[in-house]
């Protein structure tokens, strides 16, 4: 057992920290706030085709789409850093839909999409969950009905990400009503945003900008259903498995508890009384962080090798997410605690700390112990398929 | 990164469990524990003949010559049956700390004895209200060509049977690692209760004679010494935690998934899956606190941090996953017929030896307290 990482990996972790460092101009950090924090502006556009034109996209893809096969541990330093350099990275598209449409779709469509999608010139939104379809994702009503040989598009998805900026979103449609289970009647399709019937409308959330997407009427061709009919379920979850990993990365954590570790050993603490970080419940708050977080960088690492192992068990990716999501809101809290009153100062405000970082962080951190698979559902998981308790149906 | 283990690794696994699960029944557990001690003599014989004793033992002094890691292997197991073994003191902390730090001369008086189980060796880390080693009240005074020890050290494990105790002691303000004959004159030993039942004793030193021979380092090498004796004791006490508390989370999923309540298994309410499932993302995040710590310190890297982690992590985890196990069990969880009540006595008792994790949260807060002040300049 050797748990650092190589000397190359650590070798490619500096090398995508510089490179993240030169790609973050400043106007492209200028105009990730507001609507726009989640990318998809014109700056942010141009630095993702960057990127793709560099050769950082197709990397851990397969060889024949002229990618390196990275390995699992290097495509999670991948990411991390990428998300550490506070860049929108779009991983749902390029790590999840695109190898999928690449594996499955016709020549027609990889040429439409997927080409682009290594270029950094595409994006592809997630249409699965509905206002009446949520942790419940099965009993999704959207349906993509049969009318001569294309198909014809109704419904409404909510919590599309990216849907207000996207080239296409990838949905979950009912093509069987009759199914004997709710789950084998969905197929997958990808809806051109630009087809005459799809319209979106904003979500200002706590944290940040998403969307509700509707499909009215929306005909599509018969190539724009991707993979089996009726049997789109088993390629949501898989997918849904890839999405659950990404969601607890541990750097943008690490990188903030550093900066408020720093921030309090530079801040007096007031009254003669030496620097903040010398105040005992201080350094008590940051060894909770740290202790909780070296854990969460194990259980990531750890994750990542089991891919590279192809173990990883579902026990494993679920209790993952309920720690690291759950931590990070405990996470969040503590490191407000040591910057007081000042943590509620936001961004745009003379005398942020921190430019406001730990106030956004609160905000848009509570999502992610509901998002990507209610922390419910994967204590569930993690009791049926890591201790054998048996469920109740 | 390498998270899996080795064949030789593999190897000493998979006999520890098979000797272990095969020979501490119950019933065993029960007649030992109505007998005087909570020491089974019989099975640290075996250990011995299988040459387990000696996992991390080098081979020219009779062991198998596997690093630190390895040896957590059979920890863990021995944590996984609270089998009666004194592998902790022994095997984490005199026999490593002998190996690394003491002369040729002493490690070939005691080490191929502790590998084969002739001889046993203990560590007295504590005194009465004194949690850290490397501050003894305990002094060495000269008196003639050697030195006199006085003082006192508390719950030292079979003391009894030890042939050396291996102490830390004051001489003229500088810190002293040495081993001294628990049986020899100026030294009292009195048994204490402890909540498992194991087999400790406090000792008292009135002039207790010392000589040069058994000074095992001074100075600024035994207070490395007794760094490094403590970190391999506090991994070896997260690791025996996360055996302690992989069982009892194995035998509240058994349970609970066949009693029965209102006409279905109690598991299949969420209240009770959900406590459980807690639990074992406690355990799991243990064992990789402890496979990183013991990983370091095999290979004799920093491993400051690491361990200070570990030991919050097993503290938090025993205390947790014990009383979670305890009620979803109800009231069988309490009874001594059940096998469960060893299991938290245990994770009690190893969540409370060395100081409880709040110490060494705070321990941990002030290094990087030091680091950052050191980066802020």
């Amino acid at each position: 057992m050797d748990i650092a990482l190589t000397d190359e990996q650590l070798a490619l972790r500096t090398e995508i920290r510089h490179y993240m460092e030169r790609l973050m101009t400043p106007a492209l950090v200028a105009e990730l706030h507001g609507e726009q924090r989640e990318g998809g502006g014109p700056e942010h556009r141009r630095a993702l085709r960057q990127m793709g034109a560099d050769g950082w996209i197709v990397r851990s893809w397969p060889k024949e789409y002229g990618g390196q096969n990275a390995g699992p541990i290097e495509q999670y330093i991948f990411c991390d850093e990428v998300i550490r350099a506070g860049f929108p990275y779009p991983f749902l598209t390029t790590d999840g839909v695109g190898p999928v449409l690449a594996e499955v779709a016709s020549e027609e469509i990889r040429r439409e999409i997927v080409d682009p999608i290594l270029k950094g010139e595409c994006i592809v939104a997630i249409g699965y969950s509905e206002p009446a379809a949520g942790t419940d994702l099965a009993s999704l009503t959207t349906r993509a009905e049969r009318k001569g040989d294309k198909w014809l598009i109704n419904g409404q998805k909510i919590w599309t990400s990216y849907g207000n900026v996207a080239d296409y979103v990838w949905l979950a449609a009912r093509t069987d009503p009759h199914a004997a289970k709710k789950h084998h009647g969905i197929s997958m399709f990808l809806v051109p945003t630009s087809a005459p019937g799809f319209s979106f409308t904003p979500i200002n959330t706590l944290g940040v900008r998403t969307n509700a997407t509707y499909y009215e009427n929306i005909e599509l061709d018969d190539q724009w259903q991707v993979g089996p009919l009726n049997k789109g379920w088993q390629m949501i979850t898989s997918q849904l498995n890839r999405e659950r990993l990404s969601l607890v990365n541990h750097g943008p954590c690490e990188l903030l508890y550093e900066r408020v570790a720093l921030w309090a050993a530079q801040t007096d603490a007031g009254s003669g009384s030496g620097k903040v970080i010398d105040l005992p419940w201080v350094r008590t708050n940051l060894a909770r962080v740290k202790s909780g977080l070296e854990v969460l960088r194990l259980v990531c690492f750890k994750q990542a090798w089991s891919m590279s192992h192809a173990s990883l068990g579902m026990d494993q990716a679920s209790a993952a997410k309920v720690y690291g999501s759950e931590f990070f809101v405990e996470a969040w809290r503590l490191l407000l605690e040591i910057v007081g009153q000042g943590g509620a100062l936001c961004s745009d405000s003379e005398g942020a700390i921190l430019q406001g970082a730990l106030e956004h962080r609160y905000r848009s951190g509570s999502v992610l112990t509901f998002g990507g698979g209610t922390n419910e559902v994967q204590r569930d998981i993690v009791a049926a398929a890591g201790l054998l308790m048996p469920r109740y149906r | 990164m390498d998270f899996s283990l080795s064949e030789e690794q593999q190897d000493v696994q998979a006999l520890a469990a098979q000797i272990l699960t095969q020979e501490v029944t119950v019933d065993r557990l029960k007649a030992l524990e109505s007998g005087e001690e909570r020491f089974d003599e019989a099975l640290w014989q075996q250990l011995g003949e299988s040459g387990l004793l000696g996992t991390a033992i080098a081979e020219k002094h009779g062991g198998m010559g596997f690093d630190f890691e390895t040896l957590c292997l059979l920890i863990e197991e021995v944590g996984k049956t609270v089998a009666p073994l004194p592998v902790i003191p022994v095997l984490a902390g005199a026999a490593q700390t002998l190996q690394q730090f003491a002369s040729e001369a002493l490690c070939e008086r005691w080490l191929s004895g502790v590998a084969s189980g002739k001889t046993l060796l203990t560590v007295a880390l504590t005194e009465p209200g004194r949690d850290d080693p490397t501050q003894p009240a305990t002094r060495l005074e000269p008196a003639g060509a050697g030195w006199a020890l006085h003082g006192q050290k508390g719950m030292v494990v079979c003391a009894d049977r030890a042939s050396a105790v291996l102490l830390t002691a004051r001489l003229e303000g500088e810190l002293v690692l040495l081993a001294i004959d628990p049986n020899a004159r100026g030294v009292a030993l009195t048994p204490q209760h402890v909540t498992t039942g194991e087999p400790q004793f406090s000792l008292h030193f009135d002039a207790a004679p010392v000589t040069q021979e058994d000074i095992i380092a001074t100075g600024a090498s035994a207070r490395c010494a007794i760094q490094s004796m403590v970190q391999h004791t506090l991994v070896a006490n997260s690791v025996m935690t996360l055996g302690v508390t992989e069982t009892m989370l194995k035998m509240t999923a058994a349970y609970t998934s066949q009693r029965e309540q209102f006409g279905r298994p109690i598991a299949t309410f969420q209240a009770v899956s959900h406590r459980a499932a807690d639990a074992y993302i406690d355990v799991e995040n243990l064992r990789l606190a402890c496979q990183q710590a013991a990983s370091l310190l095999s290979a004799q890297a920093d491993a400051t941090e690491a361990v200070l982690i570990a030991k919050i992590w097993a503290s938090d985890v025993a205390h947790r996953v014990s009383q979670s196990a305890q009620h979803l069990h109800g009231g069988i969880g309490v009874d001594r017929d059940y096998p469960l009540f060893r299991y938290c006595l245990w994770a009690k008792q190893l969540e409370l030896t060395l100081g409880g994790g709040k110490a060494y949260l705070t321990a941990l807060g002030d290094a990087i307290a030091e680091e950052f002040k050191q980066r802020a300049g």
